[in-house]
């Protein structure tokens, strides 16, 4: 007999597909109201965890083992059989889970009714009133547009609304916040753990970021491989009593230091980057705020706040990507908007890009032509010299294992990331521009990035310009930021200083969204 | 996003590609194939029926069909070849290097190759005839199968892809990324490129012939002797019969290699 209070028992469950793995013998329980927060990295199978348990297996998945839910007898795991409890599902905005020529909130309402059993005015109504519960002042006349329209944030808010108005007894959570900013992501979390709170459901929330599992405890399970490699309370796998491979995780979850900087000699470098008069920010025009700032040789300046904040609009300015803004802007002492296209390329091959975007590299290349492209474009090197720099270069961001002929569009966004910044050391770049480079990462493949990252800085003494919403990145690559919120800046400074003493809100916001706090010891264990 | 090849696609690819090095042998041995030179007539074998002594049998002048067929097959492909050549330099190659021009003058290009491309090839072949003589039959060809090909190049190529503007942003040259282009877009698909321009062209070249614009007796062309069995062919059916079939197989086998679908213009 299932234990009074259980919603679910999940025995030996197996997905095969193919000749692969994806689970191997993974079994769990889950009490009502109870968090189990699925920890892994990419292909640990936390993916195909979520599909067996919300009964959407492909047709070649081989699934064996039982599910039994509260209340009903066992049945095999990958059936058609619907269960009696009422599920819910929470995805990622980002994966575009929406359909995108209908309106958000009539998508929303069909499946609030749908699940409810109720007319669609009502369940409108009660979308309508779960909208109220949440943060971010997302109402439901905003929601009656079009996906495309609005910001990835507002259709989170959205998405959860209609978990909540549905009154679940469990929520299968598919990384829903990730990418989204450390400030919404906080919210977002905060938002979720009340709802839980308040509605009793069950969650699995399956995440490839630390910060969740951090944020939200309860219970978690580590994947590796298809694999349980642990299990346990969050407070547990945080200490130093779990698992190597779970400690090593949660060691390298990053974490905002209060520390003064030390002072480094690079920052007395000549003047690198200089931004005069720059006018900038999304107001009218005679509302723009003039910038001025310098960045020297070997320095690193963070640009930070959340996506919006007009941090990307200020690089795309300064790095001219868009037309030639009122002021100067010099770099190396040259201003590039007055340069022929051709000697302005000249000068510009000393700036790298490392981004969070995975098509800033042609994915018809090879990784050996990525990575030797700069120095047979720039450089009149022999054949022996290009080889040579490229397998140093790609050594040095662990890619040297990789068959060189492997095409760009057949990594992994990992393998990307790391091409970039192995592309970006061939070309002992002065500047290195480095855009939100974690994002669509998971933890395990942020915290070996981060490294990279660091290591690349440290050895090259390159300067770095970094735009992120993560104050813990910003630290760990630069020694001053700017901060930005609603397209102006706001505050800047030394990252430490800011840390230390925050003056303005959006600053504070984004010190509180690195700082991580277990939402179960605030409101006392779930 | 394209689909993979199917596995039958890629078999029919392998075929058409088999029957054009067959018939690329068959154009470059055919003076050795051949039982007489171009043009030869034996007098008493006129119009005899396929043969032992002349497996295609004679025409209307006493003339062995088979080597007239190969002798023709070896002249159609020889202007089929420079033709497709001249149609994927001034196509293909132009297209994706007119994209590079200044935004106006890359657009009017377009406009204007697209006008080109709404003309029939074979009318516009004509034109070029006439303007430069039957001598240029083959650039002739090439060039008024040339507006389609730069329309497809110009179209595949995005210079507005966001690896394209990073790469522009850390100094990459526009040679390079041309480079780029041409190395991983079209190693791929030339074969496919030059296939369906020997397909566009062969059939330009030889609907020229046939209503005389193209090759002049006493050259020999598919077209020309299918033109020349106008008045026997009903009676003694093999005389434009191999001559046509030797042209239909040389189409086939470019569109099959090209993986052109049925209907698709080359």
């Amino acid at each position: 007999m299932m234990d009074s209070g259980l919603l679910l028992e999940m025995t030996g469950i197996s997905l095969t597909r193919g000749s692969k793995t994806l689970l191997d013998r993974i079994s769990f329980s889950l009490a009502a109201g109870e968090k189990l927060i699925v920890l892994g990295e990419a292909g640990s199978g936390k993916d195909a965890l979520l599909r067996v348990l919300g009964g959407f297996t492909d047709r070649s998945d081989a699934v064996s083992g039982t599910i039994r839910y509260a209340g009903s007898p066992p049945v095999a795991a990958g059936g058609r059989n619907k269960p009696s409890l009422r599920f819910a599902y929470l995805p990622n905005p980002l994966a575009q889970p929406l359909v995108p020529h209908a309106s958000v909130a009539k998508q929303l309402t069909r499946v609030v009714a749908r699940k409810l059993r109720a007319p669609f005015g009502s369940a409108r109504e009660e979308l309508r009133l779960a909208l109220e519960r949440l943060p971010g002042a997302v109402t439901l006349p905003l929601l009656d547009t079009k996906p495309e329209r609005l910001d990835p944030v507002t259709i989170a808010i959205g998405l959860l609304a209609s978990v909540s108005a549905q009154t679940p007894d469990l929520v299968l959570a598919d990384q829903p916040f990730a990418d989204l900013g450390p400030g919404a992501i906080k919210m977002l979390l905060e938002a979720l753990h009340a709802e839980q709170q308040r509605l009793g459901f069950g969650l699995v929330y399956a995440t490839g970021g630390l910060q969740p599992a951090a944020r939200l405890g309860g219970r978690i399970l580590v994947l590796k491989a298809g694999k349980v490699v642990e299990e346990g309370s969050a407070e547990r796998l945080m200490s130093g009593q779990a698992h190597a491979y779970t400690r090593r995780l949660f060691e390298a979850l990053p974490r905002l230091s209060n520390e003064p900087a030390k002072p480094r000699g690079a920052m007395r470098g000549q003047p690198l980057l200089q931004i005069h008069n720059l006018a900038f920010g999304n107001d009218e025009r005679n509302h723009r705020d003039s910038l001025t700032f310098e960045l020297r040789r070997g320095a690193a300046l963070a640009l930070v706040g959340e996506p919006g904040s007009g941090r990307r609009d200020l690089l795309r300015l300064m790095l001219g990507f868009d037309s030639a803004p009122p002021g100067r802007v010099l770099f190396d002492a040259v201003d590039l908007n007055v340069l022929s296209q051709t000697m302005a390329a000249r000068i510009r091959r000393r700036i790298a890009f490392i981004t969070g975007r995975d098509d800033t590299l042609d994915p018809r290349m090879t990784i050996c032509d990525t990575v030797e492209e700069p120095l047979r474009a720039h450089l009149n090197l022999t054949g022996e010299l290009v080889a040579g720099y490229r397998d140093a270069a790609l050594k040095r961001v662990g890619l040297a294992s990789h068959d060189g002929r492997l095409r760009v569009a057949a990594l992994s966004a990992f393998d990307k990331r790391r091409l970039q910044v192995a592309r970006a050391i061939v070309g002992a770049p002065l500047l290195v521009v480095v855009d939100e480079p974690l994002k669509g990462l998971d933890g395990f493949a942020q915290a070996i990035l981060r490294e990279v990252l660091i290591d690349f800085r440290t050895t090259q003494g390159t300067a770095f310009l970094v735009v992120t919403a993560d104050l813990t990145i910003a630290q760990a690559l630069a020694e001053t930021a700017m901060v930005f919120d609603a397209g102006k800046l706001v505050e800047r400074g030394s990252i430490a200083h800011l840390v230390h003493a925050p003056k303005q809100d959006a600053t504070k916001a984004l010190i509180d969204a690195a700082t991580l706090t277990s939402l179960s010891s605030e409101t006392g264990s779930v | 996003m394209s689909q993979p090849p199917s596995l039958l696609s890629n078999m029919m690819r392998i075929a058409g590609w088999i029957g054009l090095s067959v018939l690329l042998v068959a154009i470059f041995l055919s003076d050795f194939l051949a039982h007489a030179p171009a043009g030869a007539i034996m007098s008493g074998a006129e119009l005899n029926p396929p043969s032992p002594a002349h497996p295609f049998g004679t025409d209307v002048l006493g003339r062995d069909i088979l080597s007239e067929t190969l002798h023709g097959l070896a002249q159609t492909g020889r202007h089929a070849i420079w033709a497709a050549a001249v149609a994927i330099v001034m196509g293909g190659l132009f297209g994706a290097v007119a994209t590079r021009l200044p935004r106006p003058l890359a657009l009017l290009l377009r406009g204007l190759f697209r006008v080109l491309s709404a003309i029939p090839a074979l009318l516009l072949t004509v034109v070029l005839v006439g303007l430069f003589g039957h001598n240029f039959v083959a650039l002739a060809a090439g060039l008024a199968a040339a507006p389609l090909g730069f329309i497809r190049a110009f179209d595949h190529v995005d210079l507005r892809a966001p690896h394209t503007e990073y790469a522009r942003a850390t100094g990459i040259p526009g040679l390079t990324l041309l480079k780029r282009d041409l190395t991983y877009d079209f190693r791929h698909i030339l074969g496919s490129v030059i296939a369906r321009a020997l397909a566009a062209v062969t059939i330009i070249l030889s609907t020229a012939s046939f209503l005389g614009f193209g090759a002049q007796p006493p050259a020999r062309d598919l077209g020309l002797i299918i033109a020349a069995a106008k008045a026997s062919y009903l009676s003694a059916w093999w005389t434009a019969f191999f001559p046509g079939l030797a042209l239909v197989f040389f189409v086939l086998c470019a569109r099959l290699a090209a993986g052109l679908e049925e209907g698709e213009r080359a």
